[in-house]
């Protein structure tokens, strides 16, 4: 699907490069996220998804290309852009020793929500996603999805207006799933969130994306229509057509 | 966010989980009760006269009373705190590798400068905090044993006890820095036990009061009432600099982080 031209972009990448050795990592890549808009980013393991979403967050520096986020370059964006940014890659902000509430009170802060504020965005946070009944439980103890939902609750609570998501549906059961979506939905449609959301889960992206950008091999090589008929067809073809053309 | 106001939410989150931390709140109990404890049963097992016991803690721990008794908690403080301290900073930074919260603390409003000062700052405080607990529970485990009231000399070896613990806490940091190079808590548990070693090398070498390492607990651990022999100010005041430097290296080494392993 064709990107808005008059898109106020969160978050736009240009030629973004990191090559590992053996050849393996991200290969020029341009992307962006629009405000308002969810966009799906989907690939096979190892398609260079969490090393482009590392790129993204300054978790790496590329050997070429360039991040902005809100129109600020990512090496010198000022703490007022990242205190609009939340994410989640790979592992959930969540200490063992601390409890769910301890935790989230903690990303309150780190996320820069003035200290008066905390108390309610937590609160707001433990019901948005359904963490009532393990608010005073310690981290540690909680359940692989139970982790992943706080992790979440973490990276959503203070209303970002850029969300990067790396497999959040992972570990998740099918009613975190619903309550996640519903989440993302009202960013975007009501903050005017910028999302981009990584999955290999194509039905669960495509329930929400309006766009779905297919990575391989550490490249773009197209797109899906979400509201295509099959778009787990469209997929696998997409990547077998690409594997076939590099052999 | 204004720094100051970055730095207080960093320090305050870092405290917290200090505070939370089970291996923070055992290795503290280690490095005062049981360091207490140790002494308690070396002074015991001295006072039973048994001549392999008294010839293994050497001639000042054997001639026992106050003088005896804190002489050799200097000893066991000497290893017992730089591992204990080792193992605190070590697990401060490396948990979060090992934990694999390191991902949520980029894209934050707070940079992972001010997070790994805040870290330091942190760990200072309740070193400090340790280092005086101990000395406290010294005493009182003293008196407890029925050393009776110390006489004015004590005052020099709780000097050096004090200043032991808290001159070892600094030589921890490296520990610290390791944690953050190799990615782990185990790297910085390492690089503890190497300084314990090098510090042994070093004493034994004949060059330890030159090597910060090892000064402070040749310092601690010696017979003389005098408060600077046989290691001068400048070879302990070495110290310093050397944690200082290191660290600088490791708040350098969380802003230059890169997640490419």
């Amino acid at each position: 699907m064709a990107e808005p031209a008059s898109a106020e972009h969160r978050l736009e990448a240009v030629g973004l490069t990191r090559l590992f050795r053996g050849g393996v990592g991200v290969h020029k890549v341009d992307l962006t996220v629009a405000a308002g808009e969810i966009h799906a980013l989907v690939g096979l393991n190892g398609a260079g998804k969490s090393t482009l979403m590392r790129l993204l967050l300054g978790m790496l520096t590329p050997e070429a290309g360039s991040v902005l986020i809100d129109g600020r370059d990512l090496r010198s964006a000022p703490s007022e852009v990242w205190a609009r940014v939340g994410h989640l890659v790979e592992y959930p902000l969540a200490y063992g020793e601390l409890t769910s509430r301890g935790n989230l009170v903690l990303g309150a802060r780190l996320h820069g929500v003035p200290d008066a504020d905390v108390a309610g965005v937590v609160e707001s946070a433990i019901d948005e996603l359904a963490l009532r009944p393990f608010a005073d439980v310690r981290a540690r103890v909680l359940s692989l999805g139970n982790r992943q939902r706080l992790g979440l609750a973490s990276a959503l609570q203070h209303r970002p207006n850029l969300i990067v998501l790396d497999e959040p549906t992972n570990a998740l059961d099918p009613a975190g799933i619903i309550r996640l979506r519903g989440a993302l939905l009202d960013r975007a449609r009501s903050d005017g969130a910028g999302i981009l959301v990584s999955s290999h889960h194509l039905d669960e992206v495509a329930r929400i994306a309006d766009r779905i950008t297919v990575l391989s091999d550490g490249r773009v090589i197209g797109a899906l229509d979400p509201r295509g008929v099959d778009i787990e067809r469209a997929f696998f073809d997409l990547v077998l057509a690409d594997t076939t053309e590099a052999a | 966010m204004s720094r100051w106001r970055a730095y207080r939410v960093a320090l305050s989150t870092e405290g917290g989980k200090l505070r939370s931390s089970r291996v923070v709140q055992t290795t503290a109990l280690m490095l005062t009760a049981g360091v207490a404890l140790l002494c308690a049963a070396m002074t015991h097992a001295i006072a039973s006269g048994d001549p392999v016991v008294v010839a293994k803690f050497g001639p000042v721990v054997a001639a026992g009373g106050w003088h005896g008794y804190l002489s050799g908690a200097a000893q066991v403080t000497a290893v017992a705190s730089m591992l204990g301290f080792g193992v605190a900073l070590a697990w401060t930074f490396g948990r979060e590798f090992a934990d694999g919260t390191v991902t949520g603390l980029f894209a934050l409003p707070i940079g992972r400068r001010t997070l790994a000062s805040a870290k330091l700052s942190a760990y200072a405080a309740w070193a400090a905090m340790v280092s005086v607990a101990l000395m406290v529970v010294l005493v009182i485990v003293g008196f407890a044993l029925g050393l009776g009231l110390p006489g004015a000399d004590v005052g020099v070896q709780v000097v050096r006890q004090v200043g032991l613990a808290l001159l070892t806490a600094a030589l921890a940091v490296p520990a610290g820095w390791a944690a953050t190079v190799g990615r782990g808590v185990l790297a910085g548990i390492g690089a503890t036990v190497a300084l314990v070693v090098a510090a042994a090398v070093a004493e034994l070498g004949g060059v330890g009061a030159w090597f910060p390492f090892a000064a402070p607990g040749i310092w601690a651990t010696s017979a003389s009432t005098e408060l600077f022999q046989p290691v001068s100010p400048v070879q302990l005041a070495l110290v310093l600099p050397v944690a200082a430097a290191f660290g600088l290296l490791t708040v350098r080494s969380w802003d230059r982080l890169q997640l490419d392993r």
